[in-house]
């Protein structure tokens, strides 16, 4: 106790000297601000206090960075990551004073993580933070910005386990690399997190092995942990006035006492055995102690409650994306921490981790803060301790009040962050992450990276080393078969394949060994996507059980025994030898319809044994069931007649006797009925067996194929609505073109000759139109020159090279031969061609000339002045 | 069957005839079951009140008779006879389809009974007036051709038939007049078929204009009916409310009106000058007490009813436990029966049969004593604690409020309030004691059949 409070009170004697000092700096930082009006009185005295604080030493943080500069190109940056504005310098010397004053007041503590370096320049911690809110609606949340970090990023360990790095990039960079240590992590989710409007901060501090690794072997994995079932309370009723008392119970209440008392002692016996044995497994799991156990330095992020209706401050670990109460032991102390407005150091003691801090930092005691923000968090009164100290804080608050509003943290020189919908999609490097928990092995992929639609593996081991596997779990997205998880149990060898609803079977659930026909199954669907109304299906070797729900026939379970196959002397295939059946068996719902004693609610073909067994639903008040049996056998009496049917065939108990069920002809037409009935289910019976063949054949193609869907909506993925909308695209482009060359203005050149804003009087509208002709005419007749003055130009040529040839005729070699003949073909070729155009062109130009002045006694320009011409 | 009704009218054709047992037995004969089942039928003889469906055209009958015993009774053809009066089918509830076409019927009668008829023929007849049907609410198809209808107003009283799709009215003088078409239409909205032609919707839209308006009143004076109606059955049900409360007639001045009715003095008093006054005085306080009385009569109701239901409640729950209880322990019994049963079935040694039958006997005795057991607990249960004096007390409470008003009208009260509690407890007692019979009758009957069962079996296996 005492030595608490003599700390308390070096704490306030520390308190009130920096208060001191904070009113000098004050001072100091006001003529900073205005320099330019030169008062020399504070200059003078600011100098002073320089020379005094440059004495004391700071101790600079130093480290090879991981990611050396000129593997950034820095280039491409903004001016901004360059260069400090006069803001920003102003703000670094504001660190450095606050830094120097820092370690002359604390020297046995590690200098302040105030300003690494980033790709070029020197700025300040909290500027590197840049508030961004994501487009994407899975990052509102805190749990799945974390996610998509700790996805997203590669871990790089810092150069120095036990130092801060000297470079803090920004969150561009470490997004363009996909990689970062734990301060480059804690930025970028701090960024996201104060952009989704969470009070979030970044945690300078030290953590522990395993967290500073990102050694998650020790944890478990968080999809291996069941759900915890809620504990169903269910609200005893309230004893109602009336209800009866129970029978009086006649049994010993020693006897009761022994009993229970045994059954405890053979239950705490078990559990000592259960708990030793717990103990000796987890003494085997202990890891070696680390001996820089409390020094690694770690960041991590800090989210206080109140924002975003958070009920309760927390941390999050960057590097897996998981939440930690701040009480937990991973977390063992806090140097400082800041977000985008201010800094605060700690200066409560860490001893027992970080359990006893209180994160109130409003509190100038417990934090220390660089900026007098104007939004520095609410003090809470009730953690008022020092009685004391009240005055000095309220004269501080004054002060500061009235003299410090004049600086806050400069926004942020980082650009807003920004993620591509393809790396956002891809989320992890290169699309592909393993993570390595205890006992359990998890591999995630992005979307379509794998060609049958795999996205995620959970693979669970039985023992730490990860040798045995005890179970896989595979998830799938896109599958056009619908299947969305496969779950393989190594030690039962069964098969689990769940399905979303769209299968064309409508399969919900397939559990299997082999995919061999008649063998243990289950196969559930989605009962509405049916017409019979199936939910479940299960076989055995011998038998098949059926499961319905909400068919008009009331028929809920049909199970089936099959006897062995009879060996038939012909070797036919399966389908066409199908096994005998032995017995079905049909259970039907209550049909409110029917009175009780009509409404079958069993009935039971005993094939081999010519039986039918029918019992009927129980009616309400009574206990027993009518029941009814049919023995269907063809006997012949003794004159040798078939006999129809005999009271014997038929044994029945009804539970209220009635006279027309004890005829003949009502058993007879009961049991015709049934006998039809029996053929109906077998052919049932022998149609799932044939669905069942089906459904396995259909799933292996599937799985053969394993197709992937392509939502109509994803443009990158979808070649037929890509080319669909390249087509249009050109389509549209073409049409552009045809657009602007119809809208050249065939007399733009010569309306351009007349003086611009005037009307055209008649005089120039007819020169106009002569001249735009006379104008086309000389075009067609230079067109038509230039046609033919190739055309000589071409025939000259030929006549010059067969006069060559029939010149050295005699000396030529064949290939000059070849050459000269090609030529000549070629040049025949071009001949003709000129002469056609040259004929098309004659041809054509009358008619061109004639719609050109057509066409100018139409245009509107020029129409009311031609037409009175006209 | 049809050569032989043929042959019976050429036969008959003199002699008009009654239906007689004779004639019956035979139509039911020709007509039940055919082949194998035919033959048993035979055998056992067909009872008349099983019969669903019988056939008598063609027989030259003149009065319908002997036909009460089928009650089961749902097709009946009477067609081709010379009936001229619907007579004797009171007892053939069951009936959904009647033909008398081609008889002489004159007047529609005698058919109030046969509510579920759905199909009724009246062919060729010499009907004149479409009348008697307002039991047969579920009448869906109705056919009077061929008859003597001449008034439209004929249609209007087939607009109450909800269920009404088909119609048949060809060959009436109703049919010559120039809108008959249309006027059913509009008249009778849902019907899909007329003189066996479908109505289209054009059809159906002009007639619904052209007739708008008589429709539109048509509808609004069935509209206020029916209000009525309505109004008056909730009228009743209040007051059967009231009189459930035992609190009917107080909300007013019924109580003070009819003392006075009675007393000759008091009317006299009234007559003088300031007694006028204060009887109007004493009247207003009089109707407000009543009106007090009222209301907390039928809070008083309110309370018993409530008691009444958790009551009933716990009654049905002990029962239904109990119910579950011997569910349970009969499906076990079987179970382990029908085991039983086939090891007796193939034991071959006669010895061990006779041991393992005694064990089965065992067993259904053992099954027998512990339904019964079952049963008597819950008597007991039940019995001991039915004790009425919770629900009196509501009425005690009740009482002392009484004690306020005019004797007579409180006599009454708490008579009828003590007669209802003796009368509800008297019920639950009785109720009781029936279940209880049921029950034991339900179980030795089980027991007997099992009993016979094996007893069955004992013999088989002797022989």
């Amino acid at each position: 106790m005492e030595v608490l409070r003599e700390k308390v009170e070096e704490e306030e004697a520390a308190e009130r000297e920096e208060a001191a000092e904070r009113a000098e700096r004050m001072e100091k930082t006001r003529p900073v601000e205005v320099q330019k009006e030169e008062t020399i009185l504070t200059q003078e005295m600011l100098r002073d206090l320089e020379k005094k604080l440059s004495e004391i030493k700071i101790p600079i943080p130093a480290g090879t960075p991981v990611i050396t500069e000129d593997t950034i190109d820095v280039s491409n940056l903004p001016l901004s990551y360059k260069t400090n504005t006069p803001k920003e310098e102003h703000l670094l010397q504001v660190a450095d004073n606050f830094s120097r004053q820092y370690s002359h007041l604390c020297p046995d503590r590690v200098p302040l993580f105030l300003h690494p370096l980033n790709e070029c320049e020197v700025p300040f911690v909290s500027t590197t933070i840049r508030p961004t809110l994501m487009p994407y609606p899975d990052l509102y949340n805190w749990d799945g910005c974390a996610n998509f970090v700790s996805d997203f990023l590669t871990k790089v360990p810092l150069p120095d386990p036990l130092k801060p790095p000297s470079h803090l990039y920004s969150s561009t960079t470490v997004l363009k690399q996909q990689k970062g240590n734990c301060f480059d992590f804690s930025t970028l989710l701090c960024s996201m997190l104060l952009g989704a409007g969470y009070d979030a901060y970044c945690v300078n501090g030290y953590g522990s092995q395993a967290l500073c690794n990102m050694d998650l072997t020790r944890e478990v994995c968080p999809l291996t942990v069941k759900p915890k079932e809620t504990v169903k309370t269910k609200e005893k009723a309230q004893p109602k006035k009336y209800t009866i008392k129970p029978p009086r119970d006649l049994t010993s209440r020693f006897e009761q006492q022994q009993e229970i008392k045994k059954q405890k002692e053979a239950k705490a016996q078990k559990e000592k055995q259960q708990r030793e044995e717990e103990e000796r497994l987890l003494e085997a799991e202990k890891a070696k102690p680390d001996p820089l156990h409390g020094l690694r330095v770690h960041c991590w992020v800090l989210v206080l409650s109140g924002k975003r209706e958070v009920p309760e401050s927390f941390f999050i670990d960057p590097f897996t994306g998981r939440s930690y109460s701040s009480q937990d032991d991973h977390f063992l102390g806090i140097e400082s921490l800041w977000n985008h407005r201010n800094y605060w150091i700690n200066m409560q003691d860490c001893w027992n981790c970080c359990k006893d801090l209180v994160f109130d930092l409003g509190d100038p005691v417990r934090w220390e803060y660089m900026l007098l923000g104007t939004d520095k968090p609410q003090l809470s009164l009730m953690e008022e301790e020092d009685e004391g100290l009240n005055d000095d804080d309220d004269i501080e608050d004054l002060g500061k009040e009235t003299e410090d509003k004049s600086f806050d943290m400069p926004s942020s020189w980082v650009e807003q962050i920004t993620i591509s919908p393809e790396a956002f999609e891809t989320r992890c490097p290169n699309g592909k992450k393993v993570l390595q928990y205890r006992r359990a092995r998890l591999e995630k992929w992005a979307p379509y990276l794998n060609s049958n639609g795999l996205v995620c593996r959970l693979t669970t081991y039985e023992d730490l080393e990860c040798t045995k596997i005890l179970e896989v779990k595979e998830w799938y997205q896109n599958r056009e078969d619908t299947l969305e998880l496969k779950h393989i149990n190594n030690s039962s060898g069964l098969h689990t394949d769940y399905f979303r609803p769209g299968h064309p079977q409508a399969l919900r659930v397939h559990v299997y060994k082999t995919m061999q026909p008649e063998n243990d199954r289950i196969m559930e669907f989605y009962e509405t996507a049916r017409v019979d109304g199936l939910i479940k299906r299960e076989e055995t070797p011998r038998t098949m059980t059926e499961y319905y729900q909400g068919r008009p026939d009331f028929l809920s379970y049909r199970h089936i025994n099959f006897g062995p196959r009879v060996k038939k002397l012909t070797s036919a295939s399966t389908e066409s030898n199908p096994r005998p059946m032995t017995k079905i068996t049909e259970r039907f719902s209550r049909n409110p319809a029917k009175p009780a004693d009509e409404d079958v609610a069993e009935r039971v073909f005993l094939i081999a044994d010519e039986r039918i067994q029918l019992r009927y639903h129980c009616r309400d008040d009574y206990i027993t069931a009518s029941k009814r049996e049919f023995l269907q056998r063809s006997e012949v009496d003794s004159k040798g007649n078939k006999i129809i049917m005999t009271s014997d065939m038929c044994i029945s108990f009804e539970v209220e006797p009635m006279e027309h069920t004890k005829k003949l002809l009502y058993q007879y037409e009961t049991m015709m009925h049934l006998k039809n009935e029996e053929k109906l289910s077998k052919h049932q019976a022998w149609e799932s067996e044939l669905e069942v063949l089906e459904i396995l054949k259909l799933r292996e193609e599937e799985e053969e194929a394993h197709t992937l869907n392509i939502s109509i909506y994803d443009t990158k993925r979808n070649e037929k609505s890509k080319e669909y909308r390249e087509a249009m695209e050109r389509v549209m482009h073409e049409e552009h073109l045809r657009q602007v060359e119809a809208q050249l203005d065939y007399l733009a050149p010569f309306l351009a000759q007349l003086p611009p804003g005037e009307k055209l009087t008649r005089m120039q509208a007819v020169h106009l139109k002569d001249e735009c002709l006379s104008d086309f005419k000389q075009r067609l007749i230079d067109k038509a020159n230039l046609i033919q003055a190739r055309f000589e130009k071409e025939n000259q040529e030929l006549q010059k090279q067969q006069q060559w040839y029939q010149e050295n005729q005699v000396t030529l070699t064949p290939e000059d031969e070849d050459l000269y003949l090609s030529y000549c073909s070629q040049a025949m070729f071009r001949i003709r061609i000129l002469e056609q155009r040259l004929n098309r062109h004659k041809e054509l130009a009358p008619l061109k000339y004639l719609a050109l002045e057509e066409k100018l006694y139409k245009d509107p320009r020029l129409a009311e002045f031609l037409k009175v011409l006209a | 069957m049809l050569s032989s009704g043929k042959m019976n009218r050429i036969y008959d054709s003199v002699e008009p005839r009654v239906i007689d047992d004779d004639m019956l037995k035979l139509a039911v004969g020709e007509q039940g079951p055919q082949e194998e089942a035919g033959q048993l039928a035979k055998q056992e003889g067909i009872l008349f009140k099983d019969v669903l469906s019988l056939q008598l055209d063609f027989q030259n009958i003149l009065r319908i008779d002997n036909l009460w015993q089928f009650e089961s009774l749902q097709k009946l053809q009477l067609d081709n006879n010379i009936i001229e009066r619907i007579e004797g089918l009171e007892n053939l509830t069951q009936l959904v389809w009647l033909d008398l076409s081609f008889n002489n019927i004159k007047v529609i009668e005698g058919l109030d009974t046969l509510v579920n008829l759905e199909d009724l023929s009246l062919f060729n007849n010499r009907i004149s007036k479409i009348d008697s049907l307002d039991t047969l609410v579920k009448l869906q198809v109705l056919s009077l051709g061929n008859n003597q209808i001449d008034n439209m107003m004929n249609i209007i009283y087939l607009r109450q038939f909800k269920c009404l799709r088909t119609l048949s009215l060809s060959g009436n003088p109703i049919t010559q007049a120039e809108d008959y078409k249309m006027f059913i239409c509009a008249h009778l909205p849902d019907l899909m078929y007329l003189d066996f032609r479908r109505i289209d919707d054009h059809m159906k839209d002009l007639a619904e204009m052209k007739y708008q308006y008589t429709i539109d009143e048509l509808k609004h004076r069935e509209h206020l009916r029916q209000a009525q109606l309505q109004e008056e059955q909730a009228q009743i049900m209040k007051l059967e409310e009231y009189k459930m409360a035992f609190v009917e007639n107080l909300n007013g001045s019924f109580l003070f009106d009819s003392m006075y009715a009675e007393d000759m003095e008091g009317n006299k008093l009234s007559c003088l000058p300031i007694v006028g006054e204060l009887l109007e005085v004493y009247k207003d306080k009089f109707v407000i007490i009543c009106l007090n009385i009222f209301e907390y009569g039928l809070k008083q109701h309110e309370k018993r009813k409530l008691e009444l239901d958790t009551f009933t409640e716990c009654v049905q729950e002990a029962i239904q436990e109990n119910q579950e209880q011997g569910k349970l322990r009969i499906a076990r019994f079987e179970e382990k029966h029908l085991l039983n049963l086939s090891a007796i079935r193939e034991e071959s040694e006669l010895l061990a049969i006779e041991k393992k039958i005694v064990e089965c006997s065992e067993d259904i005795t053992e099954l027998f004593n512990v339904l019964m057991t079952l049963e008597l607990q819950l008597v007991e249960q039940l019995e001991f604690f039915a004790d009425k004096d919770t629900i009196v007390n509501a009425v005690g409470a009740s009482h002392d409020m009484h004690l306020l008003k005019i004797d007579n009208r409180e006599d009454e009260l708490v008579t009828r309030i003590n007669s209802w509690c003796t009368h509800l407890v008297d019920k639950i007692h009785k109720d009781e004691v029936m279940r209880n019979r049921k029950r034991v009758k339900e179980i030795n009957q089980y027991i007997d059949h099992l009993q016979s069962e094996l007893d069955n079996l004992e013999c088989g296996d002797m022989d």
